[in-house]
């Protein structure tokens, strides 16, 4: 019995000693986006961005968090060009961005919009997804097969000749995926991309995603504030708010309670949990960030402790519990 | 739910005008419509009527859509077959004090009617049989000026949006008791205009975020969108533009052997 937990044990190790491994492989790789001291003042003068510096190593996810009207999608658009900044440089794989031809940045930087609907502006499904392709001056054989591709990888076969406004919002949310996947694009950046859907599509979004990174390479950066989907999607996450405030992994950045009150952070409601399960008594390595992780911690708990966890309220629960209520009492 | 404003909702029916190759529909049937709308006799305003509605009847589209259609366009079509009787000089039928209906008039405004309602009754069966995309997508082929069929395809694309998102103001008004049929007030068209001009504010704000998406997928603004669809002409096509371009054409042929035998 305790041999069996033990090598479980040494199991897990090796796995996380691979996970390791692999995100240090990652930082090894090429710079994917290089952002150095970028600047953007909107026309009417409100300032977006202050000297935002970022690296994106490639097949890194970065996620970018922030409250609403940090500058996320003014700082996103900079990323294919849309945006100039008034100040600092944006380079993609080594290249100034400033210096390439649109054509080369479209190609190499897929961007999927907030709202579908700004961004399925052809008639039918196919269309829209053939519109990328086309563009990049495809042959139409090939134009169609990437489109065949990429509306089976998203389950949207069949849904060739649908109009866009017969589209539920989730498909809508695939679709307009499936129309920049179909680029090919080597960096994939994506503005709020779990905003208003229904949790079942949220799962497969995320699910979607993470296939694409592991299996393709693909570079993502992803605005977002959701952040119960942060711990599923983000290798490093950048805090912005006009200029970068803190970055680092998940891990560095939820437990560092400072600073998430200092810059009105959330975190997600699994790590909460965990939280208040220490205060009646609950132990464990390391606080869960998602439902995954909450798993496996309380598995190997659980074996560890001789096959049950012990809750009980204790002198310092009561005030355990004030102290993480006030904790998240942002306001 | 939200009702679309949709003109190809029967596109998916079967009748020999859905089967009809979409470039030629548009182009046999706008020549039927000059014709009809050209023509000077008011028989063969009649027939070119009752030609418009056997094509409209082959294309199998169901009564209620048509007429529904033809209701709206009655509006404009009625007040000319009302003024023009007597507003036209010419022998009088009757007098009703300073009101004189002629013969001429009578005539000419039955020829007007009567050739409105044609082309009216002609353009259903072109617009309505094919997916409406397919009919830009036609238009294009056909070599009609790009910047007219991205305008077309665009405002296709985005009058649903704009659909819902006019609902969807006019509800949240009406959750918080705003009523435009009792109070027609002018607190209440103030209202109305505030919104319009919300509304019209975030469609050009939409518009500029489409324009981002666009440029994004390599969109450059000329000879584009490009799409991909596959037309081709087969016997039976040209069998049918025969048809419907000789009537066109037998409509004139008559009327020029008229004006020589009178
Ligand atoms: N088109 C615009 N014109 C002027 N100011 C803008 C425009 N778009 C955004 N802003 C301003 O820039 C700031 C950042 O906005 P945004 O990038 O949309 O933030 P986020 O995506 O993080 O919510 C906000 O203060 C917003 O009001
Ligand atoms: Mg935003």
């Amino acid at each position: 019995m305790k041999r069996e937990a033990k090598r479980r044990e040494a199991k897990k190790r090796e796995v996380k000693k691979r996970e390791v491994k692999k995100r240090e492989a990652k930082k090894r790789k090429a710079e994917a986006v290089t952002v150095r001291d970028l600047s953007y003042t909107y026309p009417d003068g409100s300032k977006a961005l202050e000297k935002v510096n970022m690296k994106v190593y490639e097949g890194e996810r970065v996620v970018i968090v922030g409250p609403n009207g940090a500058g996320k999608t003014t700082f996103l658009l900079h990323l294919n060009g849309t945006l100039r900044g008034t100040g600092g440089e944006v380079k993609l794989f080594g290249r100034t961005l400033g210096e390439m031809k649109r054509e080369e940045v479209v190609k190499e930087v897929g961007m999927v919009f907030q709202d579908p609907d700004d961004q399925l502006f052809m008639p039918t499904l196919f269309d829209d997804v053939a519109f990328g392709p086309i563009n990049l001056g495809l042959q139409e054989s090939e134009v169609r097969e990437r489109v065949r591709k990429v509306l089976a990888l998203l389950g949207l076969s069949g849904y060739e000749d649908r109009a866009p406004h017969h589209l539920s919002f989730g498909e809508k949310k695939k679709a307009s995926l499936a129309a920049v996947l179909a680029m090919e694009p080597r960096v994939l950046v994506l503005d709020e991309p779990t905003a208003n859907l229904d949790p079942r599509s949220r799962t497969e979004l995320i699910g979607i995603l993470n296939r694409l990174n592991e299996r393709e390479g693909i570079t993502m950066v992803i605005a977002t504030h959701d952040v119960n989907a942060i711990p599923e999607l983000a290798d490093r996450i950048y805090a912005l708010n006009r200029t970068v405030i803190e970055s680092g992994t998940p891990w560095e950045i939820f437990f560092d309670g400072e600073l998430l009150k200092k810059n009105n952070l959330d975190v997600p409601d699994v790590f909460k949990i965990f939280e208040v399960l220490q205060c009646f008594g609950f132990s464990c390595e390391s606080l869960p960030l998602s439902l995954d992780e909450a798993v496996a911690g309380l598995t190997r708990t659980i074996e560890t402790e001789g096959g049950h966890i012990h809750l009980h309220i204790h002198e310092h629960t009561h005030e355990g519990v004030e102290r993480w209520r006030r904790k998240y009492e942002h306001h | 739910m939200v009702e679309y404003p949709e003109i190809d909702l029967f596109s998916s029916l079967d009748s020999p005008i859905h089967r009809f190759d979409p470039r030629a529909k548009i182009v046999a049937f706008l020549c039927l419509i000059f014709s009809v709308v050209l023509v000077q006799d008011l028989r063969l305003a009649f027939a070119g009527l009752l030609g418009s509605l056997a094509f409209l009847a082959a294309s199998r589209l169901p009564l209620r859509f048509v007429s529904q259609h033809i209701k709206w366009v009655s509006f404009f079509i009625v007040p000319f077959l009302l003024i023009l009787p007597f507003t036209v000089k010419g022998d009088e039928i009757f007098r009703f004090y300073a009101l004189k209906m002629t013969y001429e008039g009578l005539e000419y405004g039955v020829l007007v009617a009567l050739r409105a309602y044609s082309a009216v009754v002609l353009v259903l069966p072109v617009v309505a049989t094919t997916r409406f995309d397919l009919t830009i997508k036609a238009l294009d082929r056909l070599k009609v000026p790009n910047m007219l069929v991205q305008m077309l395809m665009f405002s296709y694309r985005y009058i649903f949006v704009f659909v819902v998102e006019f609902q969807r103001t006019w509800r949240a008004m009406e959750a918080r008791g705003f009523k435009l049929r009792t109070s027609p007030s002018l607190y209440a068209l103030r209202t109305v205009g505030k919104a319009l001009g919300t509304l019209f504010v975030r469609s050009y704000e939409r518009g500029e975020r489409v324009y981002q998406a666009l440029r994004s997928r390599g969109y450059t603004g000329t000879r584009n969108p490009k799409t991909l669809v596959e037309f081709k002409m087969q016997a039976r096509d040209y069998a049918l533009a025969v048809l419907i371009v000789g009537f066109a054409v037998a409509l004139h042929a008559v009327s020029f052997v008229f004006a020589r035998g009178v």
